[in-house]
């Protein structure tokens, strides 16, 4: 059952795999930390990702096989968990990113139409 | 959810890839390196993990999160919320033991009656394809209901040629045999039937062949046996085709024997022998037409196997159109005669269908009391819970989920008392068979199999859902900014007050309908067993014996009974002796046409009433009153004029006040005699119930066998040595003749018990589902008054510290009672009203709407719910208004 903070989650729901899913094939293998602290950063701290939105959208993704969690090291010597895109996941990035290059445009075109 | 995902989801739960540990290691490296991470920014060490934990989340909500997504939540929600009901179930053993006995009675009873029903009502025959069996009848188109179901020979072979809907048309009738075995005779059940009747069946014999149908004409003496005489008479001897038995003192040939499994005619005792038709084709004297060619004489059943694209309609339609050519062709037999087809199940259930309805739905009754009460009780547990469902909520569980750990409680209960209640079905079982009527088919076969269980499973199920819904949210329906006891007391408001006052009045609506019903029963029963059937049962022993026509022609048939029944009215503890079929209550009857001196009728339009064939004293060794004339004597031999005794209301219909001694009837009924003689009347006897005790009966008359044997008799012995006697008749008969066999030896008692066996199963089950469910309603009622007074102590408590008085409390508390019996009473009156209408044709000598059993009933709750209120009412008045007032 979800918790309380599952609003906000749902709002995610569509982009935060896309996100995941860019953010690992622009970074390669990472933990789920670092994910969450490039997000962090790209967005200027507008998107803060708890454990909980972020682990359940992580394990979504590796029961659909769009990526693989893999166990190791950090360079701080921390046992973590790394995540590597599979082919599937790059797959279904690029088709999403076509699907998501085209509404951002129609909405673009849409929202910025003279009066 | 796409079926793949579904598939690994699935695959996830069952294997636990990643297991628990596994995704809280995960989680405890992010919050480590979240708090690396304040630790890099300088944070001081104490407050970095803290700001860490702020920033990231919690690492149990994550863990809730990711269960979730992991496999299918609530296949593990289910197992955690099992295993925690179980224990909180644990922890309030009177209320589970309470909780699975009431459920326990509830689905046990339902159970139970459901394996009955199943038995009798849904399974199939036990034949390939038995939906395609149906059963012809030929009826009588005056008569308005209570068609016969039987058939005669001449109309089924007109059938069997012209009829298409049918792949095979056969017909058949019981009849007995007296087997001669090492010197002792005994008596076999068996039928006579047509050479196609396995193939219509669809059944082949286990050993040899079956009849064919050059097997039908006379002097085919062939049989076919089961595997129980085969076994028990043949030692089982493989080389049993072509061996010759001894039947009536004739010999047959054996041609086949039956698997083990085959019942047909489907009756007690089951047939053992099988002989053709040829029986009936067969006449003693060439002068004499068999009964093959009586095209009047109805006392064969037919039986068909529709072809796959027939149906009864058009198998009817069929059948109408022939019976009207036949009507046409034989004005004077079948002028009058229609047909009926209908499902051969059908024709076996009969109306045990309506009576068995009639109790599942009384057992169903009886689960709703049970299921209100449990929801009562629930309510009650629920309300004493509100502190751990405001701290659950408060801990952030949902309110669907605590709805669901508490339908979770409900479905665990439901599970054991379902499980108790199959176990109490599978112990009742015997009993219920024993009870029942053995006449009804499949009642031996009584079985809890997967059907039964399914069937309580679902019940269990919908019970759950039924008793622990509305509890579930009413329980969970706590506001977590509340907490503590001020929320225990919140839930006890005015709607939950109302909640289960509503309960009360169902459950004592219900328990009104169900009394009402069983009330009406039993009056009816009671009618029954004090209505005279015409005649004193007591100390009367029947007996039948066969004499072989082969041995025994006409004249030396009633020679030899005129001999036994001398010898009988000898022996010692004899008052008297007398012969006669059929016998009263033994389910046979024989209807035979007259003519009546004076008044002429066509043929097709002949009166006809019951008859039968008594011995001298026949009606004194019964008791029957002699009301005019005389009662037949040794004079009245075959070769002595015409008589005929008839009955009260036989004088009555046909001569009205005039006297109808002297009078002459002509039977259509010939023996001997070249042309059916005219029959003088000399006695006017009583009526007795000849077919049930609850049917009046009809018009009768009776000749002395002298003068017309048509049956094998059965003896009438009025004696005080009722166990006694049976060895001494036996000895008799064989004295005089050691192949014949006594069979059906039973008291008169016996007969009357019979007929009124299945009126007895309705009555006595409903009354016990009655007073099952009379104790829950009044255990229900108890437990709301006890709950009502507890959460009111501190309100008795201040009336009483004001100068109320105990009397004026106990009023209080009774009058809430009865507001809520009352209201309870008012709807299972008006309910009861409609549903006593089912029961109508159960009914006897009483109206579904009887007023007495309406009040008695009425009055009867009234005071179970005086007593079940009476002992939380005392304790309303010994409250002590200190203690009340301090508890809060």
């Amino acid at each position: 059952m979800s918790n309380r903070d599952s609003g906000k989650a749902d709002i995610l729901q569509g982009t935060l795999d896309i996100m995941v899913l860019q953010t690992l094939t622009t970074l390669g293998p990472v933990h789920g930390y670092a994910i969450a602290a490039r997000l962090e950063q790209v967005s200027n701290g507008a998107i803060q990702l708890t454990m909980g939105t972020l682990y359940p959208g992580l394990m979504r993704l590796e029961q659909r096989g769009l990526v693989r969690g893999k166990w190791g090291v950090t360079e701080n010597n921390r046992k973590a968990r790394f995540y590597a895109i599979t082919a599937a996941g790059r797959r279904q990035l690029a088709a999403e990113k076509a699907e998501w290059t085209r509404t951002a445009s129609i909405m673009h075109s849409l929202l910025n139409e003279a009066p | 959810m796409t079926p793949r995902e579904w598939a690994r989801r699935l695959w996830a739960t069952c294997r636990r890839t990643r297991s628990d540990r596994d995704l809280e290691d995960e989680l405890t490296a992010h919050l480590e390196l979240a708090a690396d991470e304040e630790r890099r920014r300088g944070t001081p060490e104490g407050s970095a993990v803290r700001i860490a934990r702020l920033r990231v989340g919690a690492v149990a909500q994550a863990m809730e999160a990711q269960r979730d997504q992991r496999g299918f939540a609530w296949l593990e929600d289910l197992a955690r919320d099992v295993r925690f009901a179980c224990r909180t179930l644990g922890k309030a053993p009177g209320f589970t033991v309470v909780a699975v006995l009431t459920l326990a009675l509830g689905t046990g009873a339902n159970s139970a009656m459901f394996s009955v029903i199943n038995a009798v009502l849904l399974r199939p025959l036990p034949f390939p394809f038995p939906e395609r069996l149906a059963a012809v009848a030929s009826i009588d188109l005056r008569a308005t209901a209570g068609a016969s179901g039987s058939a005669s020979w001449p109309d089924f072979f007109d059938w069997r040629s012209s009829a298409r809907t049918f792949e095979h048309l056969s017909a058949y009738r019981e009849t007995g045999f007296t087997l001669v075995d090492g010197g002792r005779a005994f008596h076999v059940p068996g039928a006579v039937v047509t050479s196609d009747l396995l193939s219509t069946l669809g059944v082949k014999p286990a050993l040899g062949r079956d009849f064919r149908i050059n097997e039908e004409r006379a002097g085919a003496d062939v049989a076919l046996i089961s595997d129980s005489i085969w076994r028990s008479q043949f030692a089982a001897a493989p080389d049993i085709v072509g061996r010759a038995v001894t039947l009536n003192s004739r010999r047959f040939t054996i041609v086949g024997v039956m698997p083990p499994a085959f019942h047909f005619p489907v009756s007690v005792p089951a047939a053992q022998i099988w002989i053709t038709n040829a029986e009936d084709a067969r006449v003693d004297n060439p002068a004499d037409s068999p009964m093959t060619a009586e095209r009047g004489a109805h006392f064969i059943r037919v039986i068909g196997r529709l072809r796959a694209t027939a149906s009864i309609a058009s198998a009817q339609a069929e059948l109408e159109v022939i019976a009207a050519g036949l009507a046409r062709a034989h004005p004077d037999d079948s002028g009058n005669r229609g047909v009926r087809v209908a499902s051969e199940l059908d024709r076996l259930v009969g109306d045990t269908r309506q009576s068995l309805l009639v109790l599942l739905a009384a057992v169903g009754c009886v689960l709703l009391i049970a299921c209100v009460n449990l929801a009562n009780l629930l309510l009650a547990r629920g309300a004493g819970r509100g502190r751990e469902m405001a701290l659950r909520t408060a801990l952030g569980a949902p309110q669907r989920r605590l709805v669901r750990q508490l339908l979770t409680e409900s479905l665990v209960l439901a599970t054991l008392g379902t499980g108790c209640g199959l176990a109490l079905a599978y112990g009742s079982i015997a009993l219920l068979v024993r009870l029942a009527p053995v006449t009804v088919r499949g009642l031996d076969q009584v079985t809890i199999d997967g059907v039964v269980v399914a069937f309580t499973a679902i019940m269990g199920g919908i019970s759950a859902l039924i008793f622990g819904l509305v509890p579930a949210f009413q329980t969970a329906r706590t506001d977590s900014g509340i907490g503590g006891a001020a929320t225990a007391r919140a839930t006890q408001g005015r709607g939950q007050r109302r909640l289960r006052g509503a309960l009360v009045i169902v459950e004592t609506a219900v328990g009104v309908v169900l009394l009402v019903g069983a009330g009406l029963l039993l009056r009816s029963f009671d009618r029954l067993l004090r209505t005279a059937p015409g005649f004193e049962s007591q100390h009367l022993v029947t007996a039948t014996f066969r004499l072989p026509d082969s041995r025994y022609p006409y004249l030396k048939q009633i020679l030899f009974y005129d001999d036994v029944l001398l010898d009988l009215r000898a022996l010692p503890g004899v008052d008297s002796a007398a012969a006669t079929a059929p016998l009263p209550l033994s389910g046979s009857r024989y209807s035979i046409s007259f003519q009546q001196s004076g008044v002429q009728r066509p043929q097709s339009e002949r009166l006809s009433a019951d008859f039968g064939m008594v011995s001298p004293g026949y009606f004194r060794t019964l008791h029957v009153p002699l009301l005019r004339g005389r009662e037949f004597s040794d004079a009245d031999s075959d070769v002595a004029p015409r008589v005929v005794i008839v009955n009260e209301r036989f004088a009555r219909q046909y001569f009205g006040d005039a006297n109808p001694l002297g009078q002459r009837i002509k039977p259509g009924l010939s023996t001997t005699e070249k042309e059916m003689p005219w029959r003088e009347i000399v006695g006017v006897v009583g009526d007795i119930r000849h077919q049930r005790l609850s049917e009046e009966s009809r018009p009768a008359y009776f000749v002395p066998y002298a003068q017309g044997l048509i049956s094998p008799l059965s003896l009438v012995v009025r004696t005080n040595n009722t166990t006694g006697i049976v060895e001494d008749i036996r000895r008799t008969l064989a004295r005089k003749d050691p192949e014949l066999a006594l069979y059906d030896v039973r008291t008169m008692d016996e007969y009357v018990a019979t007929s009124v066996a299945t009126p007895r199963f309705q009555t006595l089950l409903l009354a016990l589902f009655a007073a099952v469910g009379l104790t829950l309603t009044a255990i229900g009622l108890y437990g709301v008054m006890a709950y009502g007074v507890a959460q009111r102590t501190r309100e008795f408590g201040i009336r009483l510290a004001l100068g109320a008085r105990p009397a004026e409390v106990l009023g209080l508390v009774l009058r809430s009672a009865l507001a809520l019996i009352a209201a309870g009473l008012i709807v299972g009156v008006v309910a009861g009203a409609f549903a006593t209408r089912l029961l109508a044709s159960a009914l006897y000598g009483v109206s579904p709407l009887d007023p007495a059993t309406f009040a008695a009933v009425a009055a009867m709750l009234i005071a179970v719910a005086l007593v079940a209120s009476y002992v939380p009412a005392r304790r309303a008045t010994r409250v002590d208004p200190i203690a009340a007032i301090r508890s809060e």
